[in-house]
């Protein structure tokens, strides 16, 4: 998947109009156990990855999120 | 593993829910949590009401006073069960069986068997796979299942991952031997290197109560909870879901040469919305045939939840048609197993209040 792709669908993950690939994952205002699910769901469905809760939580930005997930 | 069974039918099924009906909103205030982040978590999740015990009110008062309803009413004869299941995590005891003092209550006949079964979220399909294998014996023609947990108790009120989504209920599902010739085809399969991820720590043998056990302490995401309480790894949990549930059902599917469309009702257990969403995509079914009303309305009630599908969604319509269906349990243990079975014709399928 491309990178502008993911930044998008995260955007609406995150409720947020636009995200960049510099933002860090735990200022955004919905980040929360929750978003984390929908995270895991999201890469497990487009991705066919398998996240845990403390993977994504010690990740700092969306650009490192994707390059996890990619690189997973 | 697979598990083929044939001329028995499910003939009865009532659920019993606590009276008390608390809504999501009363206890958002126990979270740790922005109220706009748990009003998000409540729309996603599908939460809303949940039924929950009156203190001191346990799961085998529930089986109790559904039993004397159907005693009552003729729905049921004392002296035609031959075996009596209690199938929960939430005993009377550590010893004797709650079986056991369930018979005793209503002086059943002796010449039967009591069996209390350690089985949560797939507890319905566990129970009925067991019955079913009683009643390959010639002595034993009809066994009443007994699905019954009241865990509120063991949750954590600041607990936000798992008390919206708890319920307490009971359900009694009567199963008889039947000439239908029809098949049942099982599926059961259990996996105990995952059995950690949903635990009440504390309280057993391992760990006994104390009072340190019972101090809270706040985890990464900022629910607290004790030792006491019961923990869910819910990301585990969704993972393990998502990866072997699908293909159970497409093997069931398969075996009985099916496509998933030929199914009426896919009864599943019900964790809550998004999950079983997330399911019915993967394996393609539309969400009409697969009812996700349960946590919203009652709470998720481990094993009763599938019952307690059957019961609202089909009501009063099951005693007049026939349908095939699917059930499927999966959870605690980590154990998931699915029903293949063609339900109709009962005799009761309702639910009351205790």
């Amino acid at each position: 998947m491309e990178k502008e792709q993911f930044i998008s669908d995260l955007a609406e993950i995150l409720d947020e109009e636009v995200v960049n690939e510099s933002d860090v994952l735990a200022d955004f205002e919905a980040w929360d156990s929750l978003t984390i699910l929908s995270i895991i769901s999201y890469a497990q469905q487009h991705f066919k990855k398998v996240l845990k809760n403390d993977d994504i939580r010690s990740l700092e930005t969306v650009g490192d999120l994707f390059a996890f997930i990619e690189n997973k | 593993m697979d598990l083929k069974f044939r001329n028995k039918r499910i003939s009865g099924i009532l659920t019993v829910l606590p009276k008390r009906i608390v809504p999501f909103e009363e206890e958002m205030g126990d979270y740790n949590f922005p109220e706009k982040k748990s009003l998000r978590l409540k729309k996603v999740m599908g939460y809303n009401t949940h039924r929950i015990a009156a203190e001191g009110q346990c799961s085998s008062d529930f089986c109790i006073h559904g039993l004397q309803y159907l005693f009552d009413r003729s729905l049921l004869d004392k002296d035609s069960i031959d075996a009596l299941l209690f199938v929960s995590q939430s005993p009377d005891y550590y010893l004797p069986p709650t079986s056991n003092l369930i018979q005793g209550h209503f002086g059943l006949k002796h010449d039967m068997i009591c069996l209390d079964i350690n089985q949560g979220c797939a507890g319905f399909e566990i129970g009925l796979i067991q019955a079913f294998m009683l009643l390959e014996q010639e002595s034993i023609n009809r066994v009443v299942l007994l699905n019954a947990d009241v865990l509120s108790p063991k949750v954590s009120k600041h607990d936000r991952n798992s008390r919206p989504l708890m319920g307490d209920a009971a359900s009694i599902t009567i199963v008889d031997s039947c000439d239908n010739g029809e098949d049942i085809l099982c599926s059961v399969n259990m996996d105990g290197t995952g059995a950690k991820a949903i635990m009440i720590p504390a309280g057993g043998f391992r760990i006994p109560s104390t009072p340190e056990t019972a101090i809270e302490q706040e985890d990464v995401a900022g629910n607290s909870r004790s030792l006491n309480n019961l923990v869910m790894q819910g990301d585990d949990v969704f993972n393990f879901a998502q990866r072997e549930v699908p293909p159970m059902i497409l093997h069931l599917l398969e075996r009985a040469n099916l496509s998933a469309n030929d199914i009426d009702w896919y009864m599943f257990h019900q964790p809550n919305k998004f999950m079983l969403n997330k399911l019915a995509d993967a394996i393609g079914i539309p969400y009409e045939k697969m009812p996700s009303n349960i946590v919203e309305n009652f709470g998720n009630a481990s094993g009763v939840t599938v019952p307690t599908c059957i019961t609202y969604n089909l009501g009063e319509k099951l005693t007049e048609h026939t349908y095939k269906m699917c059930m499927a349990g999966f959870g605690v243990g980590l154990t998931w197993s699915s029903i293949l079975i063609n339900v109709g014709k009962l005799n009761f399928n309702r639910i009351i209040d205790f």
